[in-house]
């Protein structure tokens, strides 16, 4: 902890400096973190507002792209498997939560409810299912995030107090 | 919102329960919903073979006054919006309303794209395909069923009209029944379920709270509260009340505190003089 090193600038800097902008790069690291879900959560949102006006901002689909992409799955398979992903993502982040493993932080819930909305939308049933893509996507992510922010806001409060502590040393 | 260890544990949970169920009951009612008017599909077109069996007889002996009455006696039921028979052209032969008779049919119309949507149109439909649901100028949803009548070899051998055998579809029957029976159990059912749903989700969160503020909120309000209490009590009276690990704990800090008692009494310079730096 002790040790110095050279600085940019040519002056000497003391271990205590530089353990101090290490804790405050790694803070402002964690507050980045913690608002990382958010984004994924907002994403989430605008795809579902789009979802909600059925796509319709978007130009009908040809018949020939239709006939590219083959049969949709039936409906019913397609609620099958959000039952399924939803169950298994809450239990995911319920049993992360109590090993304490770190948080998701990607895309991957959106990406896989934008799926799941654009596979009702081809289908022809997206009306029908919107709230309950929705709902799951809701507590899916709902829950994803708040892991991450509470995990994060965890690691931001002891790096806050060690930094606090070395400057309560310092003076 | 987060800062106690109460909200911490339950409202993480109570949202995530809440959107599961919520989402589970909106797929329930989906299904039972697309089950349902299946099965109002099949019954509708079961109606329309019915009538089309009943009429047969009329029809092969060109008797238009029976088919009429039994056209409109059909019509006059409850739960029928319209019924119509057109011929291949699209001309109205018999419908419930006489002002329709003698019009040709919208072909352009929902229900009857099915089949003119191509330049050459289908010959032959499934139950599913032959229903379509609309709003009629009366404001009542409708299931309409159009069930083709097909030529048979009884109908270009019949001496009494002009069909022959290669003429293959010789008109079509389309019966509307009202949706207005479907949409009131559609409408108890989404009560019913809503209704469920919020029991379940009192119950289960109420039960998760109840039980987290049992068996570990109030054995930490407890502990908290002994372990604040003024230096010279004495620990060995008002103990808490828990068991498990919260007792184990309450337990260690008691033989703590004696421990620390003990040795400030045989140091008591340490007690009086503190030292500056309480980190190691």
């Amino acid at each position: 902890m002790s040790q110095a090193g050279p600085h940019p600038d040519g002056q000497q800097m003391s271990g205590r400096d530089e353990l101090r902008q290490r804790i405050e790069a790694r803070i402002r690291r964690l507050e980045r973190v913690s608002l990382a879900g958010l984004w994924s959560m907002v994403l989430f949102l605008i795809i579902s507002f789009g979802a909600y006006e059925n796509f319709s901002f978007f130009p009908e689909i040809s018949e020939d792209f239709r006939r590219m992409l083959g049969a949709p799955p039936p409906s019913e398979m397609i609620s099958l498997a959000l039952v399924i992903y939803a169950f298994s993502g809450i239990v995911g982040t319920l049993a992360r939560m109590s090993r304490n493993i770190k948080p998701f932080r990607g895309l991957m819930h959106t990406a896989f409810f934008a799926a799941f909305y654009a596979f009702y939308f081809l289908s022809g049933v997206l009306p029908d299912n919107f709230w309950a893509v929705f709902f799951a996507g809701l507590s899916v992510m709902g829950l994803e995030n708040y892991y991450l922010w509470a995990h994060s806001n965890e690691a931001l409060q002891k790096e806050r107090e060690m930094l606090a502590r070395l400057r309560g040393d310092g003076e | 919102m987060f800062s106690s260890i109460n909200s911490r544990a339950i409202v993480p949970v109570a949202c995530a329960v809440t959107g599961f169920v919520i989402a589970c009951c909106v797929l329930l009612y989906t299904f039972v919903k697309s089950d349902l008017i299946t099965g109002e599909i099949h019954h509708a077109a079961d109606l329309a073979d019915t009538v089309i069996k009943s009429t047969r007889y009329a029809m092969l002996h060109d008797d238009r006054e029976t088919l009429s009455q039994i056209i409109h006696n059909i019509g006059d039921q409850k739960q029928v919006e319209h019924v119509r028979i057109f011929n291949k052209k699209g001309l109205i032969m018999f419908s419930r309303d006489n002002s329709e008779v003698d019009n040709f049919i919208d072909k352009t119309a929902a229900g009857c794209n099915e089949c003119h949507a191509e330049s050459k149109p289908k010959r032959k439909l499934g139950a599913m395909e032959q229903a379509r649901q609309f709003t009629n100028n009366d404001g009542h949803d409708v299931l309409a069923i159009t069930a083709p009548i097909y030529n048979e070899p009884e109908c270009s051998n019949a001496a009494c009209h002009f069909h022959d055998a290669g003429q293959s579809l010789l008109g079509t029957l389309d019966i509307g029944v009202s949706q207005a029976p479907l949409k009131k159990t559609l409408t108890q059912l989404k009560g019913r379920m809503i209704m469920f749903s919020g029991m379940v989700l009192v119950l289960t969160v109420g039960a998760v709270c109840a039980l987290l503020y049992r068996q570990v909120f109030l054995p930490i309000k407890q502990l908290v509260d002994f372990t604040e209490r003024a230096p010279d009590d004495s620990l060995n009276s008002d103990f808490p009340e828990v068991s498990g690990e919260v007792a184990k704990l309450a337990n260690a800090f008691q033989k703590m505190t004696a421990r620390v008692k003990e040795l400030e009494e045989r140091h008591p310079q340490s007690k009086e003089a503190p030292s500056k730096d309480p980190l190691p």
